[in-house]
């Protein structure tokens, strides 16, 4: 009843964001139905549309669920940016000077970017340990150290000088992740990776402390969780899986190297998606498709039509804060109702 | 050395500017107990209705009458998410945020047809001021002269808002009411009322934040163009506890810190680098102050 009456709201309230991003749309001159119509056929239209919305969403998978499992823990990581882009580079930098086998040499990048982002908020963890400085804004001013250094990184000492904009070298062809009917095996990396965070959190004592401190953390601190360890093992285990969405997309995106802008805004992306799914692990992954239909139906919708493709990131905006909006609009509104029939049935009593 | 110092001294003034008004806005906010994030939207959005206003109608007045009203439409959304449908602020300001970089990306396409930044002759700049008794004096002259406006309104505005804080009725029920709304809602005002007034002035001074952005330090618009200044703003309110005159302070400190890096880049150190100086600034800050927090 609950799942039904949530996937009612949700449905209600992206169809109200749809419609209100038409009257913007038609404000500026073009045609709403051609616009959602590019966006459908080029996101999902086609077994070849549907399988590159799955190859465009694979970042936006892990980086989403990194914030949705820290939010659902208390844990305030909002470093998502420059752990991914460190991810990448390192995969990017070491995929061009390793020599190792293929196979093994893809995995141990894959796991390498996951470490070096994992690393970055470690950095994170240790400020919050050792001096008590709050992760709301150290991870906040992490990512812009990091976009600063990994762009240094990229400009200097590993340059390609035959780019036109700042980047590495390409990484070794044999470490490029191949693709199962068209679709890219990072993206079942990701889905592995969100059965693997399920499982940590309902199914281990960790994961079960991490839910505990999301409720309550003077709670979980009186039931005998170690909230200072518990908190820097979250933050470090969500710095693992945007270094790993970073990595991924070196190794299984399109341009195999890393360069300037790559990272885009899949961080900012994976907190709001994390904020539309309620920090609910099962939701995050279908609000990741959802948002990577999005972005790959724009192309197609530049493509088609006169509304440049960053319509899409303003259409994006739209869409959750309707979504939150009429999410909690509704509770409100049902409480007034049940507060006021409440309320009628004890005048009735007396 | 002395033209050195005063001309950094100078520089910082100027790059203070943006960060210490919307730190202001952010400010009665912050009194209010309302978690407001979305300077960094108000700024983006106001230094790009800035740089719309003094294009169109060629004169820099249009540029803050447009840039204050989308700065009071941001805040009017703010309010009627966070407050009206009491969606959670800290959800509300990013979703503001993301709203703000999307629309502006999009517009600066849409309606000047380039990408990445817009820059036109056309512009007209906010005018630069000579303070005529002032630019006499020899050090404190070169330093405080001829600076856009908005240099001078962040400086007073230091202490005016000391004063409406501490001095004013609307002052005093404004943090009643983030420290008390019981007691304020039990005499008959309104906490929301309030609330909503104090998104109404960050609204309005961080789109002027923006406004100083676009037509003042610089005259053209580019994508993301506020670059994190809105966060280091709220860093500075949570650090300085939403004092007025230690906001300007310490973003006068941020603005030294970000033109050192200027200064350093002529020594050959990597732009990259000296760009982290202020972010690496408010690391530093933090860390003093959970130092100092954790003493006592």
């Amino acid at each position: 009843m609950n799942t039904v009456r949530s996937v009612l709201q949700t449905a209600v309230a992206i169809s109200l964001a749809f419609l209100v991003a038409a009257l913007f749309i038609l404000f500026q001159g073009s045609s709403p139905f051609e616009v959602y119509r590019a966006l459908y056929e080029y996101g999902l239209g086609s077994w070849f549309s549907f399988t590159s919305t799955l190859n465009a969403s694979f970042p936006l998978i892990l980086t989403s669920l990194s914030a949705s499992i820290a939010f659902s823990s208390a844990v305030v990581n909002l470093g998502q940016h420059g752990q991914f882009l460190w991810g990448a580079l390192v995969a990017a930098v070491t995929g061009v000077y390793l020599k190792l086998p293929s196979w093994f040499g893809t995995a141990f990048l894959a796991v390498l970017g996951g470490l070096a982002g994992a690393g970055w908020a470690a950095l994170a963890a240790f400020f919050k340990r050792r001096y008590r400085m709050d992760e709301f804004i150290s991870t906040l001013m992490l990512n812009f150290l990091a976009e600063y250094m990994t762009l240094y990184l990229a400009t200097y000492p590993f340059l390609d000088p035959k780019a036109y904009v700042p980047s590495t070298r390409l990484i070794r062809r044999e470490y490029f992740l191949g693709s199962f009917f068209n679709v890219n095996i990072a993206f079942f990396v990701a889905v592995f990776m969100v059965l693997l965070s399920w499982w940590f959190l309902w199914k281990t004592w960790r994961g079960y402390e991490a839910r505990m401190m999301g409720y309550n953390k003077l709670f979980a601190t009186v039931g005998g969780c170690d909230v200072g360890t518990d908190t820097s093992l979250i933050l470090i285990l969500t710095g693992f899986l945007s270094g790993l969405g970073g990595a991924l997309l070196i190794l299984g995106g399109t341009q195999h190297r890393f360069m300037k802008g790559i990272g885009a805004n899949f961080g900012w992306d994976g907190v709001m998606i994390a904020i539309m799914a309620e920090n609910s692990v099962v939701q995050t992954f279908f609000y990741a498709l959802f948002i990577g239909f999005l972005k790959n139906g724009a192309v197609g919708m530049e493509f088609e039509t006169s509304v440049p493709s960053e319509f899409v990131m303003f259409l994006q905006a739209i869409i959750v804060l309707t979504l939150v909006g009429a999410r909690s609009g509704f509770t409100s509104l049902s409480d007034w109702l049940r507060a006021r029939s409440e309320l009628r049935r004890l005048m009735k009593q007396s | 050395m002395i033209s050195v110092l005063t001309q950094l001294l100078h520089a910082a003034l100027s790059s203070a500017t943006p960060i210490a008004l919307a730190a202001f806005g952010g400010m009665f906010s912050f009194h209010a107990n309302v978690f407001n994030i979305a300077m960094e939207g108000m700024m983006l959005m106001g230094a790009y209705y800035a740089v719309y206003g003094a294009y169109r109608f060629g004169h820099w007045a249009y540029g803050v009458l447009f840039a204050l009203l989308s700065g009071l439409a941001l805040a009017m959304i703010f309010s009627l998410f966070a407050i009206v449908l009491k969606v959670d602020e800290f959800i509300t300001g990013i979703g503001i945020n993301m709203l703000a970089l999307g629309w502006t990306t999009y517009a600066l396409r849409a309606t000047f047809k380039v990408k990445g930044a817009f820059i036109s002759q056309a512009i007209s700049p906010v005018p630069k001021l000579r303070l005529p008794l002032i630019e006499k004096v020899p050090f404190l002259g070169e330093v405080l002269s001829l600076h856009p406006f908005p240099v001078f309104v962040a400086i007073a505005l230091a202490f005016v808002c000391h004063l409406i804080l501490y001095r004013t009725t609307f002052g005093l029920r404004l943090r009643a009411a983030g420290e008390e709304p019981v007691a304020v809602a039990s005499v008959g005002l309104s906490v929301r009322f309030l609330k909503f007034w104090s998104a109404i002035l960050c609204g309005i001074f961080s789109s002027f934040a923006g406004i100083y952005l676009s037509l003042g330090y610089v005259t053209l618009f580019s994508e993301n163009m506020s670059n994190g200044r809105g966060w280091i703003s709220l860093a500075i309110i949570i650090l300085v506890r939403g004092e007025p005159v230690p906001i300007m302070l310490m973003s006068i400190v941020f603005g030294i810190l970000e033109n050192l890096g200027l200064l350093l880049q002529r020594y050959a150190v990597p732009p990259q680098f000296t760009a982290m100086l202020p972010y690496i600034a408010t690391l530093f800050v933090l860390y003093s102050y959970a130092r100092r927090s954790g003493s006592t």
